[in-house]
């Protein structure tokens, strides 16, 4: 179970590191860490897993919420319909908010560090640039 | 979708605008519900019936009042608000409405329901034109869901007389 845990932690940190770089350098000290480094899994989607996640959670919200409104329905309890349809939020949320390893089956890839050197990056002309409007007299 | 903070917010508003919808359904199908409510109301005793110091008939009444309102409940009702008013006209007003008793009905149990009350709130008159003046007396409902539309009708109740002199 703690392995789920600290999966989930790293995903929503990873999330965070996108915006906050400070947090990496809280969590580079943390052991959980440490351990998801040893066990090498992902943290991050790829584009064909964001497109299937974005799947799963609109069709498992809109199936589960006929569901639930059925179900609602025919026993006459307006509390269940909103009671299943939490639970079911929170389970789609389990299923498509964290980095599993389903959404990084097509992992980018990147150039090799060697590969990368021998194309440097075009540097930036450093040219006056300034347009001088006509001033008028 | 690409970061975590990006696909919790989007399952947040889209599970809430689904919520929304789920609710318009809900009170959509509140339409579906047939209503035979049915009420019968005899006034049991006049015990005061008097000329206030300002010149208004004021009446006071022991009430019998006993209805069947549980067809009026659905799954999406939070409560009825039911309440009786006394209608009758005068020649300064075409139409005067007194409410004389209210009650809420929290569940379909207690819908069905039989008292014997005296009026709750005071029947006064604008002026003193109650002496023999025929009323009716007219249950009203408000049906209050959980979410979406109020229903309000009403029951007429015709034949009631104030006597002809005050006691």
């Amino acid at each position: 179970m703690s392995w789920i845990l600290s999966y989930v932690l790293s995903s929503f940190l990873d999330g965070c590191l996108n915006d906050m770089h400070f947090w990496c350098l809280f969590v580079l000290s943390c052991d959980r860490f440490v351990l998801l480094r040893k066990t090498n899994l992902p943290l991050r989607m790829d584009w064909e897993g964001q497109k299937l996640a974005e799947q799963w959670m609109q069709i498992m919200l809109v199936v589960f919420a006929i569901g639930a409104f059925i179900t609602g329905f025919f026993i006459s309890s307006f509390s269940l319909m909103v009671y299943i349809y939490g639970g079911s939020v929170i389970l789609t949320g389990l299923l498509t908010i964290p980095n599993w390893p389903i959404f990084n089956r097509h992992p980018l890839k990147w150039l090799d560090p060697s590969e990368a050197e021998k194309h440097p990056k075009p540097q930036l002309t450093t040219s006056s640039v300034s347009k001088k409007k006509p001033t008028k007299k | 979708m690409h970061s975590f903070g990006y696909r919790a917010n989007a399952l947040l508003t889209f599970s809430l605008t689904i919520l929304a919808l789920m609710c318009a359904m809900a009170s959509v199908s509140d339409n579906l519900n047939s209503q035979s409510p049915t009420a019968t109301v005899q006034v049991l005793n006049v015990n005061r019936f008097q000329k206030k110091s300002n010149g208004d008939d004021e009446v006071g009444i022991t009430l019998d009042i006993s209805a069947d309102l549980q067809s009026l409940f659905t799954w999406n009702t939070k409560q009825v608000f039911v309440f009786l008013a006394a209608e009758y006209s005068t020649p300064k007003n075409s139409l005067n409405q007194v409410s004389l008793w209210d009650g809420i009905i929290p569940a379909k149990e207690d819908a069905k329901f039989s008292i014997k009350t005296k009026n709750k709130y005071r029947f006064i008159d604008q002026g003193s034109n109650l002496r023999g003046r025929d009323f009716n007396l007219s249950l009203h409902w408000h049906v209050m869901p959980k979410t979406g539309k109020m229903f309000a009708d009403k029951l007429v109740l015709s034949g009631y007389r104030l006597p002809e002199s005050y006691r």
